[in-house]
């Protein structure tokens, strides 16, 4: 393995001893952040293919959607990214104890998500909206489906930080693993702030 | 005192909550297309600057966040206005 990406990571710029700009989390991180962005990159493509060979669906599927669920969805997740913001900054300062609270307080949120989804789901079948409704259904479905696997897998990171951060294994000078996870999570509403608008919003 | 990090989260509920509003309103077309293209490239791009602070953090990185945020508002742009071409070019005969 290079040496150059072996080494660990500095947190924050001013850890490292020359004037490189700092890189955030660790190298791992990045390689998953970026094939995350690249998988749904071409996931975003379909969408527009879709679009283009069926624009009617994409113009009227939204009205039959809940945009309220959408709507939720996007605040619990911009709320939660603001707590992980706050759990970094917390153990910046050597404040353990109020970093895991913040980190307690994004997962708690974090589970609105799925817990809105359950309804949404709930509410879409019993009005005749399943995955084989129409393409822009599909669609919909496949996109958010596949964006909720990627934010259970990050709600088990932010579990196993909350951990880690409870028993002291961070310190204001090696926090990387919580500075991962946060960006991790923070990719994710990147994500969602792209899905929200096509399916609940654009006609 | 509000600080930094609370006035960018109240920032992007308040562009989330306006997105809902438009989105109830029914309108489609040009107008509402492009205030989607500027709400996904504001708020996207504010997650990466502030959320993953990456306006102080290694320029490739960034960009390659920022592209993301920008690529994708241009093919809703191409989408919209040149949809009809999309087709033809993913047509397969």
């Amino acid at each position: 393995m290079n040496g150059a990406y072996s080494e660990s990571i500095p947190a924050r710029r001013g850890d490292r001893a020359d004037s490189t700009p700092p890189i955030p989390g660790n190298m791992g991180i990045w390689v998953g952040i970026f094939c995350v962005l690249v998988e749904f990159f071409l996931l975003f493509l379909v969408y527009f293919v879709a679009r283009s060979h069926h624009p009617e669906a994409f113009t009227s599927g939204p009205d039959k959607l809940v945009t309220l669920a959408g709507t939720a969805i996007t605040m619990f997740l911009l709320s939660s990214g603001y707590c992980m913001v706050k759990a970094v900054d917390a153990i910046r300062h050597g404040n353990r104890v109020v970093s895991t609270r913040w980190i307690v307080g994004a997962i708690l949120l974090g589970f609105g998500y799925p817990l809105v989804k359950y309804f949404e789901i709930r509410w879409n079948v019993a009005h005749g909206i399943d995955g084989e409704a129409g393409i822009f259904y599909t669609v919909y479905y496949y996109l958010t489906l596949n964006h909720l696997v990627h934010v259970s897998w990050g709600l088990m990171g932010l579990i196993w930080i909350a951990f880690r951060t409870g028993l002291g294994v961070y310190t204001p000078d090696n926090h990387s693993g919580l500075e991962a996870a946060a960006l991790y999570w923070h990719t994710t509403d990147v994500i969602w702030l792209v899905i929200f608008p096509f399916f609940y919003i654009l006609r | 005192m509000i600080g930094h990090s609370e006035k960018v989260w109240l920032l992007l509920i308040g562009l989330t909550l306006a997105g809902a509003v438009l989105g109830e309103t029914g309108h489609a077309g040009w107008p509402l297309t492009l205030t989607v293209v500027l709400l996904i490239a504001i708020k996207g791009g504010v997650v990466i600057d502030h959320y993953m602070e990456m306006r102080r953090a290694d320029r490739r990185f960034r960009n390659v966040l920022r592209l993301f945020v920008t690529l994708i508002p241009l093919l809703v742009i191409l989408s919209h206005g040149w949809g009809e071409w999309i087709r033809k070019l993913t047509t397969i005969n």
